[in-house]
């Protein structure tokens, strides 16, 4: 923006105006006086209104910007950060209190409590129609850790992870079945929980069978036979010791 | 960033008076007028590394300005009314002639609608081309030129109406 390009826009726009402002009191013939307005150039007009436009200023203006300047500005940004500080803080709390609640926490006395919520918990993990399907070798090589291994796949696997189960590090699987998934738990055996044979809520179901060291839990929705997941589990595992 | 504070001091030293004068006709109140200066040179001073071009400097600030007097509006639209008479005047008694004449184009300035008084101040306060205008207000440049073609008209229309008081524009 040329200080000089805008100047010559204004005269070329005074112009335009001052054309029309005389085509318009042409054909206007009152008093003098009307005359006398209408025919004064727009620059004398113009005069006037920037007179008027410039109204004072408070002499104390540019000193409080610059005050303020100086003094808020860089308060604010420490504020702000300390905002930020406090919030990352407490969301970090909040999740490391979230983790430890859902993983450690012994607040559930039985199997299938924790079972079921453990399920709960990683609902949106797994979809029934995920692609992923993990082989029976690299499944038995985590059974290892249990003494444990299977003789053939009991159906198509989505998922095998280590996982702590109120604690205690287990096997979770994730089968892929009618509807839903299914969940199975390979949990080493510990006083805290409790053996639950059944247990259900409004929407799924699930059943622990008994080993000598471990016991494992089969959790899925309604739609699915329990009955037959545990015969397979039964035909299949072997435990080594 | 002592070259930042050096820029921002110039930019508040040549500017602060042309914006405080624009902020003063778009809400014809002197401390809102002053707290939206002070606003926008704060939202100025957080931006300034955006700030390339010196010359665009006034049109970047008016355009702040604009922004933050809108914001005023949506944080208290129950307060949003005509507005009061009282206000255009300034408080100080007229010493002189001159004095009186601007005080009466004042309050005219200020009865126009702020649709035709804005681009007006923009252009004979800022000096600023149709086209700036046009631009600055997300408006077709025909619309300006009729807006600043029907503000002094609606201004002349106005000296003719009072012819007592015309008299000291005329002589």
């Amino acid at each position: 923006m040329n200080n000089k390009t805008t100047s010559n826009h204004n005269i070329t726009e005074i112009n335009i105006n001052k054309s029309s402002t005389t085509g318009n009191s042409t054909a206007k013939t009152k008093a003098t006086k009307n005359n006398i307005s209408e025919a004064m150039p727009d620059e004398k007009l113009d005069k006037k209104l920037l007179q008027a436009m410039k109204v004072p200023v408070a002499d104390d203006l540019y000193n409080k910007l610059m005050l303020r300047q100086t003094f808020t500005n860089p308060q604010q940004k420490k504020r702000k950060s300390r905002i930020h500080l406090a919030l990352a803080a407490s969301v970090a709390i909040f999740a490391s209190l979230t983790v430890y609640y859902l993983q450690f926490s012994t607040s559930y006395t039985n199997l299938g409590d924790y079972a079921l919520a453990h399920v709960y918990h990683e609902q949106d993990v797994f979809s029934n129609s995920d692609t992923n399907r993990v082989s029976l070798t690299s499944l038995n090589k985590k059974m290892t850790t249990f003494n444990g291994s299977f003789t053939q796949s009991m159906g198509e696997l989505i998922s095998a992870d280590y996982c702590r189960f109120g604690g205690i590090k287990s096997l979770h699987l994730v089968y892929k079945g009618l509807t839903d998934n299914v969940t199975v738990f390979i949990v080493p055996k510990d006083e805290h929980l409790a053996f639950t044979q059944k247990f259900s809520d409004n929407n799924l179901q699930g059943e622990s069978l008994s080993f000598a060291k471990s016991n494992v839990i089969v959790i899925a929705d309604k739609n699915e036979s329990l009955s037959q997941w545990q015969h397979n589990i039964n035909d299949n595992i072997t435990w080594s010791i | 960033m002592v070259n930042k504070q050096v820029r921002y001091e110039a930019l508040v030293k040549a500017l602060h008076g042309d914006l405080y004068r624009y902020g003063y006709w778009l809400t014809h109140d002197k401390q809102v007028a002053e707290d939206l200066v002070q606003e926008t040179f704060l939202r100025a001073w957080r931006a300034l590394d955006s700030l390339k071009d010196e010359k665009a400097a006034k049109s970047w600030l008016i355009t702040i300005l604009r922004r933050e007097n809108a914001r005023r509006f949506e944080r208290k639209r129950f307060e949003m009314s005509e507005y009061d008479e009282a206000n255009i005047m300034d408080t100080q008694s007229p010493s002189n002639e001159q004095d009186i004449e601007n005080q009466w184009l004042r309050d005219k300035i200020a009865k126009l609608p702020p649709e035709y008084s804005e681009p007006l101040v923009l252009q004979v306060l800022g000096g600023y081309s149709g086209e700036d205008i046009a631009n600055m207000l997300n408006l077709n440049k025909n619309t300006v030129m009729t807006r600043l073609f029907r503000a002094r008209n609606q201004l002349k229309d106005a000296l003719k109406k009072e012819p007592e008081q015309v008299m000291f524009i005329y002589e």
